[in-house]
């Protein structure tokens, strides 16, 4: 590799010239050494794999400034808060199943079939997905319970993070849901705990529906609204809020997980705010009214006796 | 009359466990069942006060009779604790995403510190650090979920990777961290991990105040308590005392320097080895460790031996023997173990079978 002289009137050469900025680095770098002995050792090893680090962003400044730089989004960690068509064909949420597979009732939300496949309709899925967001947000804004099934490996990180972010109000299942949950709930929970606690969720979202058949009809018969991504095997019709994708793509359930949980932590915001308000109006309110008896108390009455200050009480 | 006859045919009509856990209500569309205060439709329009005021009304008709809760009634009780309430196992879901956080989170401040990903030279020279974790029946009394072989794989899977991460922390001399990770550690690890790990090692024998090994020996079913006393050089008399070429009038011209050579006994039940073990084979058996140690005559052997017959016996001795060699003199343990010195002889008498007349042999095999 091939290092340029270094400049002593240069600050930031001075200041690299102190790391130990030998010929021998890069290949310090590069080899193999024996095994590290010291915690003497293991510091040099750390500082060598620094060095790099501190080398790149020392001569960040005199690179080229990049203006249009795309980044790859963390749709697990920071989803948007919308889908766009671009978003969802990049995930592949119009792939579905095989042709000849189609359930005749999906035939509304397919677009046409191609190399056998359906494809779904992505311009019905968007408005469906928002329809479904805004059940989310009134369910949550109204302190209900919303619990997401992903019963695969690859989609169980996914309703883990949705769930966390509607707080005390978001449930996950990512493992098999247990047939009985809510109608054998007596027996599953036990009594003490039927009794004290809020059993009945009052949203589920499925993100494969077709697996968790059980659930879907637990939901049914205990008056549970549904939501569920289905795809082109499965009639919409089993759900209350169908939204027709691609239910085997991870980043689809991301994008779609997403757009739901963050409607519903914006609920969770609504419903704080306006308490908040609620709250300020009656203090203020209490306030004024503390005020005008004060004032009042100033002037006497008619009668001549002063008035009782604590004549009107009762507890707030 | 009539009031009568409605009361029991009501009761005639809903069996007695309904009547009993139900209330008589009357039925209500469910649209216009509930109204609480607090309902917020966010973009919905207000209500005007009379509709609000006759929904108010209705609502107030329709109020239980009795003071008791319906237990199907859920609005007012709180949330469940856990996320995973609905899994049916939130004890050991909870669990498992508590210990896939403290894994992210260590692997996080580990790169940051440059110490992951760790090439195969660093690796090699990682403290080893064995730990042994609660078995799958402990596991189960604290996730309350019956612990399977695939969860509890699951659950050690993650414990293995947090143990790594462990071994890098302690190992690099970051002890803060590697306390916070050893702190989750230790919930799982079993109480007897100790026991565990020190399974098949030896304790080390000690020298008592005069300095002699008191070692053990076995063979067969003989048992050897064996006592190995280095000799006092000065007070025996030594063979170089005795001049060898004198005696045999050897030629002059190589003269060496003597070796100053002890001369040890062996005591076998207060008896002297020459006597006890008539057999040259047995007292052979008996000096070989000393031999192939090369303490010929450096140690006083005193031995108390039960059991067996003269075989046995001699191999007691000679497995006792080796023992103390190794007690007084822990680098001849290499030597020792290649000539299989050190090992107790599994080798025992086998048992008589049915049908057999000896443990291998056979009955003359008759054609007809």
């Amino acid at each position: 590799m091939y290092f340029l002289r270094p400049r002593p009137s240069n600050p930031v050469w001075s200041s690299l010239k102190s790391q130990k900025f030998s010929k021998n680095w890069c290949r310090q770098l590069s080899q193999v050494q024996g095994p590290l002995e010291t915690e003497d050792d293991w510091t040099d090893f750390q500082q060598t794999r620094t060095s790099l680090k501190t080398l790149t962003d020392a001569m960040s400044q005199y690179g080229s400034e990049q203006t249009s730089q795309w980044s790859l989004r963390d749709s697990l960690h920071r989803p948007a808060k919308d889908a766009t068509l671009s978003a969802l064909l990049a995930s592949g949420a119009h792939f579905g199943h095989a042709a000849s597979r189609m359930n005749p009732n999906f035939l509304p939300y397919a677009y046409g079939t191609r190399a056998g496949i359906t494809l779904i309709d992505l311009d019905h899925t968007l408005p469906l997905l928002r329809r479904a967001a805004k059940v989310v947000r009134a369910v949550a804004a109204n302190d209900g319970q919303i619990v997401f099934i992903g019963t695969r490996p690859d989609i169980r990180p996914v309703v883990q993070r949705a769930a966390q972010r509607l707080g005390p109000q978001g449930f996950h299942v990512g493992d098999r849901w247990l047939p009985g949950t809510l109608t054998n709930k007596w027996q599953m929970f036990g009594h003490e705990t039927v009794r004290s606690k809020r059993i009945i969720p009052d949203l589920v979202i499925l993100l494969n529906p077709i697996q968790n058949m059980n659930a879907i009809q637990e939901c049914a018969l205990s008056n549970v609204p549904t939501i569920a991504i289905v795809d082109s095997n499965v009639d919409p019709r089993i759900v209350m809020y169908p939204i027709p994708a691609n239910d085997e793509s991870p980043r689809t359930a991301e994008i779609i997980t997403g757009v739901l949980s963050i409607a519903g932590r914006e609920g969770i915001a609504i419903r704080e705010a306006e308490l908040q308000r609620m709250r300020l109006a009656v203090d203020t309110a209490w306030e004024d009214f503390h005020k005008m008896h004060e004032l009042q108390g100033e002037h006497p009455t008619e009668d001549g006796r002063p008035r009782d200050s604590n004549a009107v009480g009762f507890d707030y | 009359m009539n009031i009568l006859r409605s009361q029991i045919c009501s009761v005639l009509r809903r069996p007695l466990y309904r009547q009993l856990t139900t209330t008589a209500r009357p039925f209500v569309p469910p649209a216009q069942l509930v109204f609480h205060d607090n309902l917020y439709v966010p973009g919905a329009k207000e209500l005007d006060d009379s509709t609000v005021e006759a929904l108010v009304g209705e609502t107030n008709e329709q109020e239980p009779e009795d003071d008791e809760e319906d237990p199907n009634d859920d609005r007012d009780k709180p949330h469940p604790d856990s996320p995973n309430f609905y899994t049916g196992r939130s004890s050991y879901y909870d669990n498992i995403v508590e210990l896939q956080n403290a894994i992210s989170r260590t692997r996080g401040t580990l790169q940051r510190l440059h110490l992951l990903p760790l090439p195969d030279f660093a690796r090699k020279s990682l403290q080893p650090m064995p730990t042994v974790w609660k078995t799958p029946e402990e596991m189960t009394t604290d996730f309350e979920t019956n612990m399977t072989i695939s969860r509890y794989r699951r659950v050690t899977t993650l414990l293995n990777e947090l143990n790594e991460y462990l071994r890098i922390a302690t190992t690099a001399g970051y002890a803060d961290v590697a306390d916070r990770i050893g702190s989750i550690i230790s919930i799982f690890e079993s109480g007897k991990k100790e026991a565990f790990l020190s399974r098949g090692i030896r304790k080390p024998v000690l020298l008592d105040q005069h300095g002699r090994s008191y070692t053990f020996g076995k063979r067969k079913t003989s048992a050897a308590r064996v006592w190995m006393i280095p000799v006092k050089s000065s007070t025996h008399e030594t063979i170089s005392d005795v001049n060898v070429e004198e005696v045999f009038g050897l030629s002059n011209e190589h003269k060496r320097s003597p070796v100053n050579v002890t001369v040890s006994t062996i005591l076998v039940n207060n008896i002297p080895i020459a006597e006890y073990f008539p057999q040259p084979v047995d007292r052979e058996r008996i000096v070989r460790p000393l031999k192939v140690a090369g303490v010929l005559g450096k140690y006083n052997v005193f031995t108390i031996v039960r059991g067996g017959g003269t075989t046995g016996q001699s191999g007691a001795i000679a497995h006792g023997i080796a023992k103390g060699i190794f007690a007084h003199e822990p680098e001849t343990g290499l030597v020792l173990k290649r000539a299989k010195l050190l090992r107790r002889d599994p080798r025992m008498v086998e048992r008589k079978k049915t049908g057999l007349a000896k443990a291998r042999k056979r009955y003359t095999w008759v054609k007809r």
